[in-house]
């Protein structure tokens, strides 16, 4: 009633008044300090007429015992102490220091509970009502954080009376949520729980929730009228043998059976000169023995007796159990789980396009790493064990980039052609000082390369330190796209995915279009047949290198956008590169695109069954695909014939 | 000695001179240790130099799959690693077993053995969240089970992906790739907190010998070290006996040239996974050996960045020869510990000081470069052309 | 049924749609010298790479030997056990070992991995060897590494490590590839000596060296027999000379 009251006072109050608050709070201070509920309601209108943050801040303060007066003059105000001795008191209007006073001085005043519910929605109703917007939705926000019974009417008086649509959307939400918990009407709460069968948000399923939340008893005890969920048998997962047993004692049905620790506990109690119940102490390290002595005990009236042929499960047998909810309307417990089999329906779709995605989004992570690999191991069969390093020199040439250009996105946009030339250098370099003396020694290279990647790796531990260092997306990049509550994907993995589909097409577009790629593709196949038609292989393989390790540094840039830049960064993605080029069949672009997915996608769908540890996930990967090779040992993709060499 | 071994040394006297020199060397880090000796080695040096003679066994092992059979393994610390995990697992069982026993015998009642085992359950995986035992230690209390299990577990490890990955002739570098892959897929496995094995904690308190509280450790790490010179004594004559055999000849015949060994009616495949479980076996008992002087064993431990090191070992040392292998590993893990250990002194460079912690990774990757392009054939190499230079 | 040591029946072999071998049929006799001529890329040697188990064909069958067995059921190793020899166009011997050790390694005796391990070089062994040696003509250089001979040398010890397994038809791929003509005519020898005890198969390039070997001759082109019969009827048959000299 006296919300209904005070909301429109509010309204008629309004426009009429135009005094200070000062003046307000003067007027009514006997009131104020009485506080009694019946008179408040006028004072709280006229206060809130007043409109500014002073008013509002006032309110605040009564309802939580902040406001203070002088005894002398009557004055009412808020108080600062430091040290319990002397209090500051604070002007209500100006925030200005009045005077220090000591406590003896001053009285507090006590508004009661009543009063402070009052108030309390008073000041809901003045915040979603407030012709500013942000005060509005802070005040919505805080309602749902929240709720209580008492908002339900002043939120649906300020639902009515919003004009912004998009507060309107909130406000409506949150009026469904209150509603569902706080209203009296049955009919109201089925209604606004089957709004809620679309909404995919956590909150709605934890509105939802909490409404079929059931307690397990006994069948005999369970009362006439109330709603029952079903029954439940014992040695399931919602009641175990136990749990069912605890309810049988609860309800006096059975005798208590002792734990081994409560066995122990009664059998030291009772040793008398080493032994216990004519047995001997030493023969205790035998549970049989333990409970022969323990029932002996029992018969001789020191303990209770049990039975310990029956085990919990027999005894629990002879015996119904019923969940009952807790929420007494069957109607809406029924048309909760109705609302809330749909929406878990909808989210496990949800879910699974999400987990689709993000296996794209894995797949397109693994084929950059692996695309440049693909042409050094793939096209020239030389084993790159430095891939990894490179990956990592391209994310710090990110990181040193963003310390100079503290602009995000131009130092991105440097970041990338400067990856690509500091690590086509180093693979030039590689190719020609120590993998060119190698090409009739494919296990050697794999050796000499990892000396230069171990040696790599520890530069860039002495140089940069072992710490992670960041390497930051611009602002255009943060955030998600978001297409539903569960489904959603940031934009960093979305410009993973483009920039790793950029790639392929570039790189198809050179290895099938151009005069580089033509001749790749000669000496890949017959370097000495290549040689006589006046293609210099050395410097072709010098190029291809090149590229190949060049890809590998702007794949560090991508890569170190969304994980932490280290040493070892490269190092945690060489084994999944070269398993996605030989997973996908090696000297293929497209096998590699197809490794890459694979992988992604398996490794996605291992996680999906057992979420909590992506160790597992990349275990049972391997695993898989060593015995995927066993059946296709050439890969996905697989050049045929004699081509395809020893 | 029986007749044909004598032959055999006699024939071969670079065997003799191995075994004496092992010989020569265990008894001088005996005289000079502290507990049985002079005690100018103090008992870490002993633990560093028995581990040492650990690396070198499974070096050898190393030098045999590879330097002989060609097969450029990235496993075979993996499978040094079980063997140390299957003897950590009866070390930590045992000896928690004795501490818990004893402390339950505090108690008024005499424990049970059901106590006693929740006791031990709860000492042991409490740090990895768990009380119960899993099913992988049943036989944890049991030496001998475990022992043989150091031999049979990466026996059989080796075995099933030797036959997968032979039986579908995957060869040089795939191979290789594969390898490290199982390494990995092992190394993220144990990793796990519900692997049954500690998870990153790993396996610890393994240099202290249940029920042998009272020998001190300057003794236990004696016993250790000959018993590691013997294994690899034992190690070097089996493999030499192996290469020197007809079998020595097929298998270097598979490195060289697999297809005509298999025209010719022999199984290439039988004779690759013979190789690959033999040497796993032996990793795996070398592995046995090193962790209780470690004292601790840790999944990082058999990541497959250690096997590569294993192959870096070989490679400086000299493939193809047995003693190469050996020196190999005894040269590069000493002078790796000495350098990161932070013995070495730093070079002031006015400008800059190297810190031989941090640049001697970089140096010793550069200069397996060189070695791999320069020297293909490593230290042995050497070894092969003063020998040669003698005989001219 | 046909007598015939070897029975190819109906092979076809395509690769990525390239017939390599295209329903051949033809037998090897007991104790034949056979020579296979061609052009290039005729499929002589996806024939031996199919006989030896090196690679299956799509349709047909290999009978071999009296208990008439598919060879295609079986792996390489199982062919060559069961008496099959190969030599490759490029000599293939293990240049890390002795020329004593490379025939020692190819003598018929139990192949599995302990018996080998175990086995050791007996007095009889020994004898095979050195007379085996006698025979190629490497008796001088039997304790010599394989890689420090010369190429003929190479293909010599290479035959001589066929002949210690003692195959019942031995398969050989261009032997005379870069030999010098004494070379040549030590070889031509070496085969029909080889050629008494057992069946031999000869695929060759050279035609005087084929018309030396003095045996009966098969021509094949694009994966089927164009011709059969001895070197000069053969080489007066029309179609050959059109496939050798191109229409």
């Amino acid at each position: 009633m006296y919300r209904l009251l005070l909301v429109l006072c509010f309204f008629f109050a309004h426009p009429i008044f135009a005094q200070s608050l000062t003046e307000i709070v003067e007027k009514h201070q006997p009131n104020i300090l009485k506080g009694s509920v019946k008179t408040a309601a006028p004072i709280i209108a006229d206060i809130q007429a007043v409109g500014t943050e002073a008013a509002t801040e006032f309110l605040t303060n009564w309802q939580d015992k902040a406001l203070w007066f002088i005894k002398e003059t009557g004055q009412i105000v808020s108080v600062v102490t430091d040290d319990k001795k002397t209090y500051q008191l604070i002007d209500i209007e100006t925030g200005t220091l009045v005077t220090e006073l000591a406590k003896k001085d001053i009285k507090q005043i006590k508004p009661n509970s009543g009063l402070r519910k009052m108030l309390g929605s008073a000041l809901v109703t003045g915040k979603l009502l407030s012709p500013q917007k942000e005060i509005r939705l802070a005040g919505v926000d805080a309602l749902i954080r929240d709720p209580k019974a008492s908002h339900l009417d002043p939120l649906r008086v300020a639902l009515e009376a919003e004009a912004d649509i998009e507060l309107k959307g909130i406000m409506d939400r949150a009026e469904r949520q209150l509603t569902i918990q706080f209203d009296d009407l049955e009919v109201a709460r089925v209604a606004a729980i089957e709004s809620f069968s679309n909404d995919l948000s956590v909150e709605a399923r934890g509105t939802l929730n909490p409404l079929l939340s059931n307690k397990i008893m006994l069948a005999d005890l369970v009362p006439e009228d109330a709603n029952i969920k079903g029954p439940i048998t014992p040695g399931s997962e919602a009641l175990t043998y136990e749990d069912a047993f605890d309810l049988l004692v609860a309800a006096e049905k059975a005798t208590p059976v002792p734990t081994n620790a409560e066995i122990a506990s009664i059998l030291e109690a009772n040793i008398e000169n080493d032994t216990i119940a004519g047995f001997a102490l030493a023969d205790m390290s035998d549970a049989d023995t333990r409970i022969k002595a323990y029932l002996a005990l029992a018969d001789a009236g020191k303990a209770l007796a049990f039975d310990p042929n029956a085990t919990i499960a027999d005894l629990v047998a002879d015996h119904e159990f019923i969940a009952v909810y807790v929420e007494t309307s069957k109607a809406v417990t029924d048309a909760a789980s109705n609302a809330l089999d749909q929406i878990n329906a909808k989210v496990g779709f949800s879910r699974f396009i999400d987990l689709a995605l993000d296996g794209v989004s894995l797949a397109s992570i693994y084929f950059l790493a692996a695309i440049g690999l693909a042409i050094t191991f793939g096209v020239m069969r030389v084993i790159n064990m430095a891939h990894g390093e490179f990956i990592m020199m391209g994310a710090y040439t990110g990181f040193v980039v963003q310390q100079i250009i503290p602009n995000y996105t131009v130092s991105i946009i440097l970041a990338v052609p400067l990856a690509f030339a500091v690590t086509f250098a180093a693979g030039v370099a590689m190719e020609r000082l120590v993998i060119r003396h190698l090409y009739h020694r494919p296990l050697e290279t794999l050796l000499a390369t990892f000396g230069i990647s171990i040696a790599l790796q520890q530069i860039a531990k002495n140089i940069f330190g072992t710490q992670a260092r960041p390497l930051t997306a611009p602002g255009w990049l943060d955030g998600s796209l978001v297409i539903n509550e569960v489904i959603q994907i940031s934009w960093i993995r979305i410009a993973i995915f483009v920039l790793s589909l950029l790639f392929l097409l570039l790189l198809l577009f050179i290895l099938n279009k151009t005069r580089l790629g033509l001749e790749t593709r000669a000496v890949t196949q017959n370097p000495r047949m290549a040689a006589s038609m006046g293609i210099n292989p050395d410097r072709i393989n010098m190029l291809t290198f090149g590229l190949g390790s060049g890809i590998a540094g702007i794949a560090g840039v991508a890569i170190g956008l969304y994980a932490k830049v280290t040493s070892e960064l490269g190092a945690d993605y060489i084994v999944q590169s070269f398993m996605t080029v030989v997973v996908g069949g090696v000297g293929n672009i497209w096998g590699t695109l197809a490794g890459a997915t694979m992988i992604g996608f398996l490794q996605k769908g291992i996680e999906w069954f057992n979420p909590s540890n992506t160790l597992a996930a990349q275990t049972y990967m391997i695993i898989f695909i060593i015995i995927f090779i066993q059946f296709r040992p050439r890969g996905i993709i697989a050049l045929k014939g004699r081509a395809a060499g020893d | 000695m029986t007749g044909p071994l004598t032959k055999f040394l006699l024939k071969y006297p670079s065997v003799l001179i191995f075994l004496g020199f092992l010989s020569l060397f265990t008894i001088f880090v005996t005289i000079g240790s502290e507990a049985l000796g002079y005690g100018f080695i103090s008992t870490s040096m002993v633990k560093i130099l028995g581990k040492t003679l650990c690396f070198c066994l499974v070096a050898i092992a190393m030098d045999l799959v590879w330097g002989y059979c060609g097969i450029l393994s990235l496993g075979h610390f993996a499978f040094f690693g079980l063997g140390g995990y299957m003897i950590g697992m009866w070390l930590m069982y045992a000896r928690t077993e004795i501490i818990v026993t004893e402390a339950l015998a505090q108690a008024a009642l005499p424990p049970t053995p059901d106590e006693i085992s929740a006791a031990v359950g709860t000492q042991i995986f409490g740090v990895v969240g768990g009380s119960e035992i899993p099913a992988i230690w049943s036989f944890a209390h049991l030496f001998w089970v475990q022992i043989a299990f150091v031999v049979l577990v990466p026996a059989l490890l080796a075995f099933v992906f030797g036959w997968l990955a032979f039986r579908s002739r995957v060869t040089g570098v795939y191979l290789s790739i594969l390898t490290q892959a199982m390494t990995l897929a092992l190394a993220l496995y144990l990793f796990q907190n519900d692997s049954g094995l500690r998870g990153n904690n790993g396996l610890s308190g393994l240099q202290n010998l249940p029920g042998l509280d009272d020998v001190d450790q300057s003794v236990i790490s004696i016993w250790f070290f000959i018993a590691s010179a013997f294994a690899l004594g034992f190690g070097y004559l089996i493999v030499k006996l192996i290469v020197e055999s007809r079998l020595g000849n097929v298998i270097e015949g598979i490195r060289d040239d697999e297809a005509r060994v298999r025209f010719l009616g022999y199984n290439v495949e039988a004779y690759k996974l013979f190789i690959f479980v033999l040497t796993a076996i032996i990793a795996g008992i070398a592995g046995a050996l090193y962790y209780p002087q470690a004292g601790i064993i840790n999944p990082a431990e058999v990541a497959p960045i250690a096997s590569i090191y294993l192959a870096v070992w070989v490679a400086i040392g000299g493939r193809g020869r047995i003693y190469g292998a050996v020196i190999g590993a005894a040269f590069v893990s000493l002078v790796s510990t000495y350098f990161t250990g932070g013995q070495a002194p730093d070079i002031p460079l006015g400008f800059a000081t190297i810190k031989w912690v941090d640049w001697w990774t970089v140096l010793l990757g550069l200069s397996f470069v060189i070695v791999t392009l320069f020297a293909p054939k490593g230290i042995g190499g050497l070894v092969d052309l003063i020998a040669r230079e003698k005989t001219k | 049924m046909t007598g015939a040591l070897l029975e190819v029946d109906n092979i076809s072999v395509s690769f990525d749609g390239f017939k390599a071998i295209n329903a051949l049929s033809f037998n090897v006799f007991e104790g034949e010298l056979r020579a296979i001529i061609g052009p290039n890329g005729a499929g002589k040697t996806t024939f031996m790479d199919i006989v030896t188990g090196k690679t299956k064909p799509d349709t047909g069958k290999i009978m071999w030997g009296e208990k008439n067995e598919n060879l295609l059921r079986f792996s390489e190793a199982q062919i060559a056990r069961r008496g099959i020899g190969r030599k490759f166009q490029k000599p293939t011997v293990f240049e890390d070992q002795s020329v004593f050790d490379n025939l020692a390694m190819s003598l018929k005796d139990d192949r599995s991995p302990f018996a080998v391990l175990f086995n050791r070089i007996t007095k009889d062994a020994q004898k095979r060897i050195e007379a085996l040696a006698i025979e190629i003509g490497l008796a001088d250089q039997i304790t010599r590494l394989a890689g420090e001979l010369s190429h003929g040398q190479k293909q010599w010890l290479e035959i001589g490590m066929l002949l210690a397994q003692e195959p019942r038809l031995l398969l050989v791929d261009e032997p005379a590839a870069g030999m010098t003509l004494e070379e040549r005519n030590r070889t031509v020898k070496l085969l029909r000596e080889a050629a008494k005890t057992r069946a031999v198969v000869v695929v060759e390039h050279d035609m005087d060296f084929v018309r030396n070997l003095d045996c009966k001759v098969t021509v094949l082109h694009e994966g089927a027999v164009l011709a059969e019969g001895s070197i000069d009827h053969v080489t007066q048959n029309k179609d050959v000379i059109d496939v050798y000299l191109g229409r």
